[in-house]
């Protein structure tokens, strides 16, 4: 009873003291977990990115800089040699050197790691001394250090000693809800799905921007609820707002919107290969879809701009090819998007024999990207002009990779964030004929094929001369725009909301950065 | 007795094995949880032996034999999303909901009976009747419309109330309580609304009926007969008679409370168990899903026997 | 019942217009209300091509620049003027509840219909043969009671769409929320109908047609069940109006009509997205006419409760 009373008085004396200065943000999903190397997802890595950090990171432009390396050269053809950070403290007191940078790279490519597909390339790492570090690769990569700004470095002896030198995915270890790294915040509570709270690390190596003391974050899952939640203050900031309360919320008094263009490329994607049609009426039919004819006339019949502006509010970007203008390898000759023009469509479908048109079945994902249930709809319509008569299902995204993994469909919406910012990662994931031991086109649904992109792709990654690589990049981009392999649509907006009162750095691939946020 | 409360559990026993095997069985047409446990650039090796390591290659028949074999030992598996054990996580989580439904439940049951009473004996009186046909409206609009326009209402245009969560919590020997702070006890309120509304519609027009009925009963018209006042009659002798089948329904609603509760929670972002079960169906979590249909079942299972066990000590002709 | 003893025979009709029940419906003004109510509301959906001015569900006839039209005000790029506005997708929302309303009612009756046939069957049995039949029919009751009704609802979805190959599943997923909510409700009816028969069951008219050696089946269908279905009546007009709204929360739960063609539960949920953003007409008329169907079913449920309690006259 007593012990209780206690447990009330301090819990009081708690809420008084949490001032002002704690920052509080939603977001939609919890991090599952936070191990760095254990789960590849957006939610994770992005959060992380405010605990750990890598030998390099981004800056507020995207731009690769230095954090826990000071230099990197290649070695040759053989490899990178980065150079350490001297000094640097992980949040528990213990000395950064290159024996955590090797046992980093060691516990990311274990079979329990979800990140080891950066290091596909790496064939050895070693140590040269305490403040060097060297990777060889099997070929010359020469974006390698691009690559890996996600790669998050653990203290050896936290680890080892916590029984966490092997990362969790399917059960649960000490650093799945403790963390210690060598980032600005460091983790100071941690309950799933409810919170994780966030102090600044008094001895991060780098210059302090922020003024934040506390911060806490909270899914809140249902979309209504985040933005009620910002209006009325009880959070900061909400990433993502619902592109119809954009303007609501910038006419509040208190919060603005900041809007950006991310990475991710909204696009629709064929049954290319298939012998048949498989839904509809018209299954068992041969598969139109084959044609690039009858591709490229879905490609005229969507209009773009009219799914930007309505079902978007002009919150997203029409894009011609599989990665956005702001991306490493963007196509600048390929920039126009094919005209929306109903006509061609319609004799293109005549010349390939489908004059009447025929109907098949759209499959789409209802809650995974921004509005993507509406803008399938609306495709329905759209290409109900041209006399395709599409059968839409839309399911969640849990259902959603597993029915196309078995191709269960005739046509299927698709976004594509490139890992690495590079026009390369789609290609290599989209465009090649899959490749399951070569762990190529794995999320080519579609079995999309093309003997010329085939031989390119290994030669776009070796290619140190940056004109030849983006000179391959062109060729593929056009291959795959002539055959209409893919109908890239538009990229989605970055749609953050916050209040006033604080200052933040929105950057395009949709991590929020917590040291550069300041409250006034 | 003995035999019957043997029987009767028996039965239980063979209610859950049932509502085992369906919910089990369910889970696998739910979607696969591989693809939300790896990230977009996972390779097909990858994929196999995650699906070896959790034993989602082996035939079905396997799985849920090996499911129950563990369930029996009170182990429920490890969570798919946390990697944390099953039980571990709704312990942590049953509190919410547990004080959410109780709030709830009280608001119905006072908010019904008060209500209820009230129209029974104002029966022709126009508030009554205007009680009646505006109390409707509860059970006329989704749930988790309400909870919305109650969202908008009180947090956005009139900033009263908080519009998710549950405030500060207390933490006492494992149980987290937020009816020890001011925010929490504020944040409860629009959720418990939103959710007994429902309810407390329902028990408000049975207290009605059974009170209608009770108040025509001839002892009512000896009592009226012999000069008691009418506030006696009604509340001495109408209500409790009234009361029996109002608690024997109430409890039979616990369990709904406690299943609606999911949209409640997910609306109000109420860290429960229902929003963690949701969470689960979007993650397919089998893990999770199949525990709380469990402990969903095991609860009403409960109820029923212990309603059953009550009529038998009350009825003494049910015995034989 | 035979129309022999009467002298004069009346008309179908003359005897429903002079019966117990027509008078007591003749002198409740909520009753009338609400049932003018619903029959316009039931008679404008069954109707809706032919009151609708566009077909929604055509999507071949949208056009997307229309999308987000404020009622009665012409749309800024294509001119058109809608007179309840226009969704995200250009749809006309007038059109769209009309036909929205049709699968709502269709599930609804449907699914109540379905609920009712199993419930009152099982019930009949359970309660005229008692013993082990009885007992097993009840516990089968109790599992169902042990999943609430959402969850069944949800599980039933779950289940259907892995067994449906792949071809069908569109056309089936109305017929899905059928079975997931009728199978939810079945137990009510089944329990109801159990109680009334036992009390049946021992009066004299069983007995005595027991002792003729009438069969069992044509006592059940042919004496029990007329006496039994007042009650039956009522829970199925209240089930109707839980139906329509538990279709609704379904679809919050993602397991409702599919998007192209919505159920008002659908467009509800579509419609919640708008709340704050000023496009307060997508979520508005769908919800008021859900409010004012579900209330008038109810209203009209509550005034035959009454109306058919002989204890309370």
């Amino acid at each position: 009873m007593k012990k209780s009373i206690v447990a009330i008085a301090m819990a009081l004396m708690a809420t008084q003291s949490v001032n002002a200065e704690t920052f509080r943000w939603a977001g939609k999903t919890d991090p599952q977990t936070m191990d760095p190397h254990a789960v590849n997802s957006a939610p994770v890595i992005g959060f992380l990115n405010n605990v750990y950090e890598g030998l390099m990171r981004r800056d507020r432009d995207m731009r690769i800089e230095g954090a826990l390396a000071t230099r990197w050269e290649p070695i040759g053809a053989k490899g990178w040699r980065f150079f350490l950070r001297e000094g640097v403290k992980f949040q528990d007191g213990s000395d950064f050197t290159a024996d955590d940078v090797v046992f980093s790279y060691e516990r990311a490519t274990k079979p329990q790691s979800d990140v080891s597909s950066w290091f596909a390339t790496v064939t050895d790492v070693k140590k040269v001394d305490d403040f060097t570090v060297d990777f060889y690769t099997s070929a010359p990569n020469p974006i390698f250090p691009d690559t890996i700004t996600n790669f998050m470095i653990m203290d050896q002896g936290w680890s080892e000693a916590n029984n966490a030198a092997t990362p969790a995915k399917e059960t649960e270890n000490y650093a799945t809800r403790n963390a210690n790294g060598t980032g600005a915040f460091k983790v100071v509570e941690r309950q799933p799905d409810l919170k994780t709270v966030l102090e600044p690390h008094t001895g991060w190596w780098g210059e302090v921007e922020h003024n934040i003391t506390r911060a806490e974050y909270t899914p809140i899952q249902n979309p209504a609820t985040a933005v009620a939640a910002l209006l009325s203050g009880e959070v900061d900031m909400v990433n993502p707002v619902p592109t119809q309360d954009v303007s609501r919320l910038s006419n509040s008094a208190d919060v603005k919107v900041l809007e950006g263009i991310e990475a991710r490329v909204i696009m629709f994607g064929f049954a290319n290969q298939a012998e048949t049609l498989k839904y509809t009426a018209d299954a068992g039919k041969p598969n139109p879809f084959r044609d690039p004819r009858v591709r490229k006339a879905v490609n005229h019949a969507i209009n773009v701009d009219a799914i930007v502006q309505t079902i978007m509010r002009g919150s997203a970007q029409p894009v011609s090819q599989l990665v956005s203008s702001t991306m490493r390898g963007y196509s600048t000759s390929l920039a126009a998007r094919p005209e929306y023009n109903l006509d061609k469509a319609r004799s293109l479908l005549a010349e390939a024999g489908y004059a009447d048109g025929f109907s098949f079945g759209l499959k789409c994902p209802n809650n995974r990207y921004i509005n993507d249930e509406a803008v399938c709809q609306a495709a329905v319509g759209m290409l109900a002009q041209i006399g395709l008569k599409a059968e839409l299902e839309a399911m969640p995204v849990s259902n959603y990779w597993s029915e196309l993994r078995a191709n269960n469909f005739d046509m299927y919406l698709l976004g594509w964030s490139p890992g690495s910012f590079d026009a390369e990662h789609p290609i290599r994931f989209l465009v090649t004929t899959p490749n399951p031991e070569k762990k190529l086109g794995s999320w080519n649904f579609g079995a999309f094929s093309n003997a010329r992109v085939d031989e390119l792709l290994p030669q776009i990654q070796s290619e140190i001369d940056d004109t030849k690589r983006q000179a391959m990049l062109d060729e593929s981009a056009k291959i795959l725009q002539d055959e209409a392999g893919y109908v890239p649509m538009y990229v989605q907006a970055l749609l953050w909301g916050a209040r006033k009162k604080v200052e933040l750095v929105q950057r395009a691939d949709n991590f929020f950065i917590l040291r550069w946020v300041t409250v006034k | 007795m003995f035999s019957f409360l043997v029987r009767r559990f028996l039965q239980a026993g063979l209610v859950l094995l049932i509502v085992g095997f369906v919910a089990f069985s369910m889970f696998n047409f739910v979607g696969d949880p591989i693809d939300n446990m790896l990230g977009q650039e996972a390779s097909q090796a990858d994929i196999e032996r995650l699906r070896s390591v959790l034993g989602l290659d082996q035939p079905f028949v396997v799985q849920y034999w090996k499911f129950l074999i563990n369930a029996l030992d009170g182990n429920f598996g490890i969570s798919y999303r946390q990697g944390r054990p099953v039980a571990e996580i709704i312990a942590e989580r049953a509190p919410a909901t547990l004080e959410l439904a109780a709030v709830s439940g009280l608001f119905a049951i006072t908010g019904g009976i008060v209500l209820g009473i009230f129209t029974a004996i104002r029966r022709e009186g126009f508030l009554a009747n205007f009680i009646m046909t505006v109390s409707l409206i509860g059970v006329s609009l989704p749930t988790f419309l309400i909870g919305i326009l109650l969202i908008y209402l009180f947090s956005v245009e009139l900033d009263w109330l908080p519009s998710f969560g549950r405030g500060e919590v207390v933490d006492i020997g494992g149980w987290s309580t937020g009816f020890l702070t001011a925010s929490g006890l504020k944040a409860l309120i629009l959720p418990s609304i939103t959710l007994g509304l429902f309810q407390m519609t329902l028990i408000m027009r049975l207290v009605r009926s059974e009170m209608l009925e009770v108040l025509r009963q001839d002892y009512i018209r000896f009592a009226r007969a012999r000069g008691l006042s009418e506030r006696a009659i009604n509340f001495r002798h109408a209500l409790k008679n009234t009361l029996v089948p109002v608690i024997t329904v109430t409890g039979l609603q616990l369990g709904s409370i406690i299943a609606f509760a999911i949209i409640t929670e997910t609306v109000f972002q109420w860290p429960g168990v229902g929003l963690l079960f949701i969470n689960a169906v979007q993650f397919v979590d089998i893990p999770v899903m199949a525990a709380y249909l469990i402990l969903i079942s095991v609860m009403f299972v409960a109820i029923n026997l212990l309603v059953d066990v009550l009529y038998v000590a009350i009825d003494p002709r049910l015995r034989s | 019942m035979t129309n022999t003893t009467s002298s004069k025979p009346l008309s179908s009709w003359q005897q429903a217009w002079q019966s117990d029940l027509a008078w007591k419906f003749r002198h409740s003004p909520i009753a009338v209300v609400s049932l003018v109510i619903t029959v316009l509301l039931v008679l404008s959906a069954v109707f809706a091509p032919l009151v609708a001015p566009y077909n929604p569900f055509d999507p071949g006839s949208l056009n997307l620049m229309n999308g987000f039209t404020a009622p009665l005000t012409p749309n800024a790029f294509t001119g058109d003027e809608f007179l309840l506005g226009t969704d995200d997708q250009g749809r006309d929302v007038f059109s769209t509840i009309l036909y929205g309303m049709r699968i709502s009612l269709f599930v609804g009756f449907a699914a109540v219909t379905l609920g009712l046939l199993i419930g009152v069957t099982l019930g009949l049995i359970a309660g005229y043969f008692g013993g082990w039949i009885d007992a097993v029919i009840m516990r089968i009751a109790d599992v169902q009671l042990t999943f609430p009704s959402i969850l069944v609802a949800m599980l039933i979805f779950g289940v259907a769409k892995g067994f449906t190959p792949v071809e069908y599943r569109d056309e089936v997923a109305i017929w899905v929320l059928v079975i997931a909510i009728g199978l939810s409700d079945w137990v009510q009816f089944a329990r109801v109908v159990r109680g009334a028969t036992l009390v049946e069951v021992n009066k004299e008219y069983v007995q005595a047609a027991k002792l003729i050696g009438r069969s069992a089946w044509s006592i059940i269908f042919g004496h029990i069940l007329r006496n039994v279905l007042s009650p039956v009546l009522v829970i199925a007009t209240i089930s109707l109006a839980l139906a329509i709204i538990a279709e609704a929360t379904l679809s919050f739960l993602g397991a409702g009509a599919p998007p192209t063609q919505p159920s008002l539960g659908t467009l509800i949920r579509v419609g919640q997205g708008f709340l704050f953003s000023g496009e307060w007409w997508i979520l508005l008329f769908p919800s008021v006419t859900l409010l004012s169907l579900a209330l008038a079913v109810n209203l009209l449920g509550d005034w035959l409760r009454d109306a058919l309690n002989p204890k309370l006259k």
